[in-house]
Formats: structure tokens, C-alpha cells, sequence
């Protein structure tokens, strides 16, 4: 193993230029180890937005250094972070499936990446994903037909099927009632254990924050404590989280 | 068991993505779901493609029909050679010849024989309502046999008679019932010019953009209708060679031989003549092309508004296809392959409904419409640039698709 699937150190960012220019992210460092589950968490405006989509390659990096899945971002082409999208599953607050494709042919579409799979087996294997969140019955409806849980299973499924090195996931629950929120956070957990996958999910909700290895709060663009909630989970090793806060 | 404990290891490595050829069908498989999924939105699209697909194709139907039909008197004389004045632009409004021309033609090696043609334009009577239409006199020495007609052998006899004249039974039907009015009561008269003329028959010709009717004449008769004319004086000459010569040969001794008053034209450079007239002197082939290319920018823009709105209705879909890891560049292919696919299928009923437009519009003109294997050919190509011109415009949307405005 190179590193950890996710390495930053001193990343700064800003928005806006001259008068206008507002920093978002300050001198922030920030190490998830194999298999981990971090929980970034802070009031609206902290950054940790920033830092989702600056880890998830959607943004060009300004300053500091940034190592995912063992690729530097700092300075890293376009075509490069389009590369490195594909190994990393994205999760969003909406589950914005396509609308006019079943769900499986919506996780089969996280499979068209790969150019080494024929169509049998991206719809067996995204039957497979569609089973494994306990969607069997649901895999030829289309999203419309499916309640708001079952959608953001779909989004799991989807994320999960090309193997990911590391999930984002941005308020993966925030749609979601409690027991539904509850499985879909599971679901991500049983990945992370079985698969040594990383997680980097950024919440609000405090229903779900026993789930996390660590609980990394940001506040003003800068992290401010890294705690691990109970030492009763297996601190990953080598996790440096903290910028002075 | 659960699935996702059987995952394959995390992949350090990115998958290798599919090839162009792979990605494209893909691309094209997504855009079709995607377009099916809309009914009433494919529709229009479609709609709109086809409304574009049958302006052009009547708009280049017309356009060809006027040139065809500009040629359609030069193109029905049967000669070998022709020689007209330089001078002459088009045949409705041809500058004479001296009529010694044609007897000097007879002096060049490999001519058989060469006879005059005149041409000019008179009032026709129609028998049935008496109003008067222009009609086009054709008067040349029927006996001689250098010029031919469709349909002429049979009335070739009939013609030598004093003031007869053969009706063009593909004339406009303003000259009124001519050809039934023969086939029931025989020769009767009819007024041309200010002469009494008897029609003894039909011949097979058709109308024109120059002249809506044709009339027949041998060259006593054409006299005696045109009385102003200098016998001197003739409008073209046809040429026939003797069996074995060659065309091109006589063609250039006859330029050798003769004086620059006469260009000596094979019969395909007279037609190429007459339609060259049509095309350049005036501007009814401008307008033509004009409209096609009105129907084109409107069907563009039809196809660029459904396509546009596709996009801007799924931004969040297409930002996370492209977190996903698909490149701006699959997602151009997406759009570009719905707009082959409204393009085709836009296509098929626009060119279905233009042959059958074809043909009304053929019936009530009597002008030569027809769908042609290269013209549909023109029109699937002119309609899939249209598209992919709208689908690249519409492209440009999906840069407003931004990942990190997902989260």
C-alpha cells in the first residue's frame, strides 16, 4: 500500500478574487485510512463542502497538496480527475438517478466506464449491487416508481458497484426518514468493513454519527477537532487530523 | 451471503475505458432511452425534423422541376448537332440565324442533313372557353426527318396540310380540353395568332416555366401564323450526321467551317444552354436554395430548443454522470446521438410525405416532380448537419453541468 486513500496537507482554497476573494478551506490536513469511516461535520459555511469536491477531483486545486487513491491533485489535468472520479463512488443528498432508466440500468451505468465489461455482465453484476442494498424486487422499476429510501438505495448500489477505492457521500440521509437513513448508512458501514473502503461523508445528522471511526469537525474553514466516538472501533492507523484550529 | 462482501479488490488502478466505437453505442443506446422516455417531446422533435425534411425537399423539387422543365422543348428535339446564335440566351426568347447557315452545314464532311427550326410565341384560343393563353409555336420542315418529337410519327403526315398544327397533349389544362375534344370529334379548328389552324394531333412534349404549351407547326404553316418574320432569318438549326460519324469531329469541323454568328451545341450542351439560364440570369434558383435553407435554420432550431431544454432539464443527471467519471466529451457524444437520431427518424416520414406531395403538386402543375435516389440522398445529409450543427450548439449547455455544484 502506497498511502492512504485520502492524504491532504495544508490545502487552502478560496473563492472569488481581490476584494471579492473569500477563503473556505485554511491550511487544512486530513489523512482517511483504508476502510475508514470519517464523518466531517461542522456548521453550513465551514468548508467541508469544498473539501468533499476538491477530494472527489470535481475541483481544481489551489494550494497544498492532496493524494487520492495515490494520485496528486495539486495541478492534475482534467482528464486526469475525470480518470480518478471513476474509482471514487459519489453519494449525494439527492439520489439523481436518470429518470427513464430502470434501476438497474441506472447502476449499470456506474459499469459503462468500464471498458473491459459487456452488457450481461454489467446488468448481472448490477442485479447483484440491487439484491446486496434489498432492492431484488425493485430492479426493473423506474425511480419514479420507488420511495424516496429505496432511491437512495438505488444511489448506494450505484456507487458501490464499480468498486470504488473510496466513497464520498454528502448527506446521504438528509431525505431520508430514520429507519430508512439507518439502512443506508449500514449498507455503507458493511462496505467499508467487508472491503477496507474508505468513507468520507460529510452530515449534519446526529442519528448516524455513531457509525463513524472519527468525527472530524470544521468550522471556519479550518478542522477543529478529530475525535473518535468511543475507542471501542479500531483507530486506523496513522490518521493526522488537524490543522491548528 | 451478501454481494458486497464478494467485490472484487479496490481497483488501484483506473479501468480501462471503453473504446470509441463501444463508447459511442453506448452514448447512442443513452440518448434513445433518454428521447423514448419523452413521448410527446420526441414528437415534436420529430415533427420538427420532418416539417424541415419536406420544405427542402420541396423547395430542391421545384427547384429541379424548373430546371428540368426549362429544358423540357430543347431536351424532346431528337438531333444530332444544333446551331443557334451565340446570342441566345434561352429558347422562349431566341435570337435568329441566317437561314444560309443551314445550307452551308450540309458542306461539312459527315452531315446528312440539316433543316431550320423556328421558334416563337403566340396566343392560343382555348375552344372550349374562346380566352386566349401564350403558347409556344415549333415549326420546322416535318419531312425532312433531322429533328424528331416524342410522338411526332404519327401526325408527321397530317401536318403537311395547309394551317394544321399538332397540340403538345401535356400542355396546362388552361388551353382547354384539347386531346379530348380530338379523340371525339376529330381535326376541329382552333384560332392561333389570328389565324384558323386545324389540330390534327398530339405530340408528347410537356410544359415549362417559359412556355405553358406547346404548338406544333410545319414550316409553311409557322409562316403563315408569324407572317412578320424574314424567311431569312431562322432561330435554330438541327443537324443530322451520317451513320458512323463521329459527333465530336463533326462538331469541331463545323466551328471551323462556319462563321462566329453560330455556336454549333451537341444536344446535351443546348440543354446544359438552357439551363444554365435559368439557373444564373435569373434568380428563381436563388430563391430555391434560399428556402431550403430556411427550412433547414428552422428545423435547426426546433431540434437545438428540444435538445437544449433535455439538458437544462437534467443538469444534476448529467453532473453526476460526469462525478461519475464520464468525460464532457461522452456526454457531447449523448446529445450529438439524439440528434442523429431525430435527424433519421425526422427523415423517413419527411421524405414519405414529399413523394406524395410530389405527386399532387406534379398533378396540379403538370411540372416534372420526382423523388430521386441522389436528391434523398442530399436531403439525409443536409438534415444530419442541420442536426449535429443544432446537437453541437446544444452541447455547449453541458458545460453549465458542474460536478462540484452537487454536493
Amino acid at each position: 500500500m502506497l498511502g492512504d486513500p485520502v492524504e491532504l496537507d495544508g490545502v487552502t482554497f478560496a473563492y472569488g478574487d481581490g476584494a471579492l476573494r473569500r477563503e473556505v478551506l485554511r491550511d487544512v490536513s486530513l489523512r482517511v485510512a483504508p476502510g475508514e469511516i470519517v464523518i466531517l461535520t461542522g456548521p453550513s459555511g465551514s468548508g467541508k463542502t469544498t473539501l468533499l469536491t476538491l477530494v472527489g477531483a470535481l475541483r481544481a486545486m489551489q494550494a497544498g497538496s492532496c493524494r487520492v487513491l495515490g494520485q496528486e491533485l495539486s495541478g492534475a489535468s482534467e482528464a486526469v480527475r475525470v480518470g480518478l472520479r471513476r474509482q471514487i463512488g459519489f453519494i449525494f443528498q439527492s439520489h439523481n438517478l436518470l429518470g427513464f432508466l430502470t434501476a438497474r440500468q441506472n447502476v449499470a451505468m456506474a459499469l459503462e466506464l468500464d471498458g473491459a465489461m459487456h452488457e450481461p455482465e454489467r446488468l448481472a453484476r448490477a442485479g447483484e449491487m440491487l439484491r446486496a442494498v434489498g432492492l431484488a424486487e425493485e430492479v426493473e422499476k423506474l425511480p419514479g416508481q420507488l420511495s424516496g429510501g429505496q432511491r437512495q438505495r438505488v444511489a448506494v448500489a450505484r456507487a458501490l458497484a464499480g468498486s470504488p477505492g473510496l466513497i464520498l457521500a454528502d448527506e446521504p440521509t438528509a431525505a431520508l426518514d430514520r429507519v430508512s437513513g439507518g439502512e443506508v448508512v449500514r449498507l455503507l458501514r458493511d462496505l467499508a468493513r467487508s472491503r477496507g473502503t474508505a468513507i468520507l461523508l460529510v452530515t449534519h445528522d446526529p442519528r448516524i454519527l455513531d457509525l463513524a471511526d472519527r468525527i472530524v469537525t470544521m468550522e471556519d474553514g479550518r478542522v477543529v477537532a478529530g475525535a473518535s466516538p468511543g475507542d471501542a472501533l479500531p483507530g486506523p492507523a496513522g490518521n493526522a487530523a488537524g490543522a491548528p484550529g | 451471503m451478501n454481494a458486497l462482501t464478494d467485490l472484487r479488490p479496490a481497483a488501484r488502478q483506473a479501468p480501462r475505458p471503453p473504446g470509441l466505437g463501444a463508447s459511442t453505442r453506448l452514448a447512442i443506446r443513452l440518448a434513445w432511452r433518454q428521447l423514448r422516455s419523452e413521448k410527446a417531446r420526441l414528437a415534436s422533435a420529430i415533427a420538427g425534423v420532418m416539417f424541415a425534411c419536406m420544405l427542402v425537399f420541396m423547395q430542391l423539387g421545384f427547384r429541379s422541376a424548373l430546371f428540368e422543365s426549362a429544358t423540357t422543348l430543347i431536351g424532346a428535339m431528337r438531333a444530332d448537332l444544333f446551331l443557334m446564335s451565340p446570342m441566345t440566351l434561352a429558347s422562349f426568347r431566341p435570337e435568329p440565324i441566317p437561314r444560309v447557315r443551314v445550307s452551308q452545314a450540309l458542306a461539312v464532311e459527315g452531315v446528312a442533313a440539316a433543316a431550320p427550326v423556328y421558334l416563337a410565341q403566340s396566343s392560343f384560343r382555348n375552344p372550349d372557353t374562346g380566352t386566349r393563353r401564350t403558347i409556344q409555336l415549333i415549326g420546322f420542315d416535318v419531312e425532312a426527318g433531322v429533328l424528331d418529337l416524342p410522338g411526332l410519327a404519327s401526325v408527321r403526315e397530317a401536318l403537311k396540310q395547309p394551317d394544321s398544327f399538332a397540340f403538345d397533349a401535356r400542355s396546362r389544362p388552361e388551353f382547354g380540353p384539347v386531346t379530348a375534344m380530338l379523340a371525339a370529334r376529330g381535326p376541329f379548328p382552333v384560332q392561333i395568332g389570328n389565324r384558323d389552324l386545324r389540330v390534327v394531333g398530339t405530340v408528347e412534349l410537356g410544359s415549362s416555366f417559359g412556355a405553358d404549351g406547346n404548338a406544333v407547326v410545319s414550316e409553311v404553316n409557322f409562316r403563315r401564323i408569324v407572317s412578320a418574320r424574314r424567311a431569312a432569318l431562322v432561330d435554330l438549326a438541327a443537324i443530322r450526321l451520317r451513320p458512323g460519324a463521329d459527333l465530336l469531329v463533326a462538331q469541331a469541323a463545323l466551328r471551323a467551317f462556319l462563321p462566329p454568328d453560330v455556336a454549333v451545341l451537341t444536344q446535351a450542351e443546348l440543354r446544359a444552354h438552357e439551363r444554365r439560364y435559368w439557373e444564373e440570369a435569373t434568380p428563381i434558383g436563388f430563391i430555391f436554395s434560399f428556402g431550403s435553407l430556411m427550412g433547414l435554420i428552422v428545423g435547426m432550431v426546433i431540434v437545438y430548443q428540444i435538445l437544449f431544454s433535455d439538458i437544462a432539464g437534467h443538469l444534476k443527471e448529467y453532473a453526476t454522470l460526469k462525478a461519475m467519471g464520464y468525460s464532457n466529451g461522452h456526454l457531447s457524444r449523448v446529445v450529438l446521438g439524439a440528434a442523429g437520431i431525430l435527424a433519421l427518424l425526422g427523415f423517413l416520414p419527411g421524405m414519405v410525405i414529399a413523394s406524395i406531395l410530389y405527386g399532387v403538386v406534379a398533378d396540379a402543375t403538370f411540372l416534372p416532380l420526382n423523388m430521386t435516389a441522389e436528391r434523398a440522398m442530399w436531403v439525409l445529409l443536409m438534415i444530419f448537419a442541420m442536426c449535429a450543427v443544432a446537437g453541437l450548439l446544444a452541447t455547449r449547455k453541458l458545460r453549465d453541468a458542474d460536478p462540484a455544484d452537487m454536493f
